[in-house]
């Protein structure tokens, strides 16, 4: 825990000093970065705390991104009132989008849970792609533009982290509260763990609709960010990301999966930026770097299970 | 005074079917307050199927479970626990990946109902009730260690104090002693026998060693082949023909234990 502690205060003194030595596109880099990283801590309360591999996490990134999109869009509200009550809205609806899936995928363990969540991921993607009036279909919102001096990338820079960091506190709070406790006893055993008295659906269905409703923030960052939001976020091969930042981070400590998508990211922007065949760079690269680092990157000094 | 005249267990015609075997033929069972019963049987004859119908593990097909003059009859696990009812299971089972102190704490944290509470700090809370636990059962020290790195028999008595955690009113424990060496087996039976004696719980025990048994059980039920074959104190089931019958060639049971 000191060391989590250590490396939290370390990561918000760098990411403060970050805007001063970079350019506009790395600092939009930076903020992408800052959304991905909430993205995969937030996947990861589910599998590195909760056992539970949800195969469809992308289903909440991509609508709170058409959520935060469409308030920033039609709202109807002032440019600042949208913006401003954008986070939250996409919050909610990922919340509320979580508790539906939830509601019928925690019935199910292990892989089938996995196969519910990527069948919703369908379901919703589909929708994203035919409710053409709402979510402008194949062409998804673009041309968004955040108010005022937020437009400017160091700016939005800072309200990305103003957003992201309180929202890694909380869910800090919570993977190390009773709550979170029980969590990773209900994944180091199901059957044990109703027979200290705990309902096992109720405690994974909220744990799901919270990582649901912080996907849902990271992608509203996101959105905000780039300006635009495509269905193809909402696609099942969008959902492989949160799993690999996750794994490439280390899904037993709580910053892991944050430093996996710094890593993932940059690693994509580099590699991208230089060779058309990047994918294949960027799988030989995560392959290596899994095979030496089983426990992912943060495994390397931490050798204890959760914090 | 009358509730305590209530048996704390009441099973009748418990009955549970896997294909074409009849795992419990429907069992009755009677166990009043403080009392601590063993039931024994050869391998196969539904001790275990016995104890997860009780605790709702499994469906049963027939039959009722009265615990405490309530029916709970195919109840869940969670409200049994809530209820009072606690268990530990043949094949050891605890949070692995949790520290000994972890694994008491979750119990307590579902008992006093805060499994819910997401912004406290989980370490601070029950702490010294939890380590309190872990040296009831013997293992004061142990508490930072995880759990799956415990010997099996420390693993077995963390079970223990897992259970006891929820403050249960009867404990049903499935072979406590299973895969420890003979020694061992009625140190760890004794101290079930002491801690269960000092908090006022009754228990329900399966165990395959008639040493053990005969070290504390006070009434002994005999399943076989899914049904009560006899019932007794230790003195009346040991010299039952039809037990020794079952028990054919192993004698300790005729002869009685010397332990
Ligand atoms: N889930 C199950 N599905 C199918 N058959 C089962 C199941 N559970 C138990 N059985 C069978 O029911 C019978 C009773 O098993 P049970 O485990 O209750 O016996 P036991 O008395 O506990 O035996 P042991 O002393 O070996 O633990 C056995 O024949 C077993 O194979
Ligand atoms: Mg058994």
């Amino acid at each position: 825990m000191n060391r989590s502690r250590t490396l939290a205060v370390l990561a918000a003194l760098v990411a403060a000093a970050l805007p001063a030595a970079l350019s506009d596109f790395w600092i939009f880099i930076a903020i992408e970065v800052i959304a991905f990283a909430l993205y995969a801590v937030s996947f990861n309360v589910l599998l590195g705390y909760g056992g539970m591999l949800s195969f469809g996490h992308a289903a909440f990134f991509g609508v709170g991104a058409y959520a935060g999109a469409l308030m920033v869009r039609k709202s109807g509200f002032a440019p600042e009132a949208a913006f401003a009550l954008a986070p939250l809205a996409a919050m909610a609806a990922a919340a509320a989008v979580a508790a539906v899936v939830g509601f019928f995928s925690v019935r199910r363990s292990g892989i089938y849970f996995g196969m519910l969540t990527f069948a919703f991921q369908m379901l919703l993607y589909t929708i994203a792609l035919k409710a053409t009036g709402l979510t402008g279909g194949d062409d998804g919102i673009t041309g968004l533009k955040p108010p005022g001096a937020l437009a400017r990338p160091a700016v939005y820079y800072v309200f990305a982290l103003a957003t992201v960091g309180p929202a890694l506190y909380v869910l800090y709070r919570l993977v190390n509260s009773p709550f979170g406790i029980t969590l990773r006893a209900l994944k180091a055993n199901p059957r044990r763990v109703q027979y200290v008295g705990v309902d096992v659906r109720s405690h994974q269905l909220a744990a799901f609709v919270v990582s649901g409703a912080f996907a849902g923030l990271a992608g509203a960052v996101f959105a905000l960010s780039s300006g635009n939001v495509f269905p193809a976020w909402l696609n099942w091969t969008a959902s492989a990301t949160p799993i690999v930042m996750a794994v490439l981070g280390g899904v037993s400590s709580f910053l892991g999966p944050a430093l996996g998508a710094a890593v993932y990211v940059v690693l994509e922007v580099v590699i991208s930026g230089r060779t058309e065949y990047w994918p294949l760079v960027m799988g030989v690269i995560i392959l290596a770097l899994v095979l030496l680092m089983p426990a992912g990157l943060t495994g390397l000094w931490r050798r204890r299970g959760a914090p | 005074m009358r509730a305590d005249m209530t048996p704390i267990l009441h099973v009748r015609g418990l009955a549970r079917r896997f294909g074409g075997l009849q795992a419990l033929g429907g069992v009755d069972l009677e166990v009043a307050r403080g009392e601590f019963r063993a039931i024994i049987g050869p391998n196969g004859a539904g001790k275990s199927t016995f104890f997860n119908t009780i605790t709702g593990l499994i469906r049963p097909d027939a039959g009722s479970v009265t615990f405490a003059g309530r029916d709970v009859t195919g109840m869940a696990p969670d409200d049994l626990v809530r209820a009072g009812m606690g268990r530990t299971f043949q094949i050891t089972s605890v949070f692995a990946d949790l520290s000994a102190q972890e694994n008491v704490q979750v119990a307590l944290l579902a008992h006093a109902r805060q499994s819910w509470r997401m912004w406290a700090r989980a370490a601070a809370l029950h702490a010294e009730r939890a380590a309190e636990l872990l040296a009831l059962v013997g293992l004061a020290g142990s508490e930072a260690r995880h759990a799956g790195t415990l010997a099996h028999g420390d693993q077995k008595r963390l079970e223990l104090a897992i259970a006891l955690a929820g403050e249960p009113t009867l404990l049903l424990l499935d072979e406590p002693t299973a895969g420890m060496a003979a020694q061992e087996r009625i140190e760890s039976i004794s101290l079930v026998h002491r801690v269960a004696r000092a908090l006022g719980v009754s228990c329900v025990f399966t165990e395959h060693d008639m040493a053990v048994v005969f070290a504390v059980a006070t009434r002994i039920t005999v399943l076989h082949q899914g049904r009560v074959l006899a019932e007794g104190t230790p003195a009346e089931v040991r010299a039952n023909p039809q037990v020794q019958q079952v028990y054919l060639g192993e004698s300790v049971i005729a002869e009685g234990v010397h332990a």
